[in-house]
């Protein structure tokens, strides 16, 4: 199976514990190199962050239930690079339009 | 070592997210100002009738302590797991997930158990250390001695609350110190009033 290498979650989660301390659990993980994690929406008691994994073998499920342990749910996997490198998403004539 | 690190680390975790440090130091000062004047009140009660048996002081007054650590810690109990269920259904509305088996859960359920232990052991151990003079009475001689030293005691341990309160709120640790030694006066005070010999 290929390897995982960049995750983008689109995670709903408490305030508390914070992004500090989640983004140093994940990053704490077998596989993982750099966490990314940024706020960009908050509510009173919940707050939406976007979380960039990378790493040589993310594994999903091992940081899905660090973020569940956390208070968070995984709403959407935004983005996801498997193989021997990391490439990004390939420019398209649709691209353009928007 | 490893596993007291572990420990020490979970819990400052749980405070973090449940702010159980701040809830218990709360209970803590409230609930030992409340067990120092209960047992002032024991005290003076039995000097004002003439109690001259430390035997009898240190039955009531025990019995006192007790009653004070029961209803602490059992009041306290059910109190704030209901207040922090009520809290983790709120958050579990919003996240649309259930928090119970995560930290969130966890940290919820350890703050009931060290909220409860420190509002019954508050009062308990402020109330047995106003008492502790009458365990020694046959050293001291006579009663007379135990109750003064223990009115004492008493007066020194609310200076020391109020103090503890002074801290936290980065004031003057002497005037809060006095502030809660004037109430053990009044209850003194009051107390004797009621002396109806």
């Amino acid at each position: 199976m290929g390897k995982i290498r960049r995750l983008v979650l689109d995670v709903l989660k408490p305030h508390e514990p914070t992004i500090i301390e989640l983004a140093s659990q994940l990053s704490e993980l077998d596989g993982v190199e750099a966490v990314n994690i940024s706020i960009f929406e908050i509510d009173l008691r919940v707050e939406n962050a976007k979380i960039t994994i990378e790493g040589d073998s993310i594994n999903y499920e091992k940081a899905e239930h660090v973020i569940q342990e956390n208070g968070g749910t995984v709403h959407s996997i935004d983005e996801v690079v498997a193989g021997k490198m990391i490439i990004e998403d390939a420019e398209t004539p649709q691209d353009a339009l928007r | 070592m490893g596993l007291l690190y572990r420990a020490l680390q979970q819990l400052r975790e749980y405070d973090d997210i449940a702010e159980i440090s701040e809830i218990a130091r709360r209970y803590f000062a409230m609930n030992a100002f409340d067990g120092v004047l209960t047992i002032i009140g024991v005290v003076m009660g039995n000097f004002t009738a003439g109690v001259s048996s430390s035997a009898i002081v240190i039955s009531t007054g025990l019995s006192t302590c007790m009653a004070m650590g029961i209803s602490g810690l059992w009041g306290a109990y059910l109190t704030e797991s209901a207040e922090r269920k009520r809290s983790l259904d709120v958050l579990e509305n919003h996240t649309l997930s259930d928090l119970s088996g995560t930290k969130i859960g966890r940290a919820s359920r350890a703050a009931v158990i060290i909220v409860a232990l420190v509002d019954g052991l508050a009062p308990f151990a402020a109330a047995l250390l106003v008492l502790s003079p009458f365990f020694f009475s046959t050293t001291l001689g006579e009663i007379t001695i135990s109750y003064y030293l223990s009115l004492g005691v008493a007066l020194a341990t609310l200076f020391a609350v109020g103090a503890f309160l002074g801290r936290v709120s980065k004031g003057s640790l002497i005037l809060s110190g006095l502030k809660m030694i004037g109430a053990g006066l009044v209850a003194i005070l009051v107390s004797h009033l009621l002396d109806g010999r």
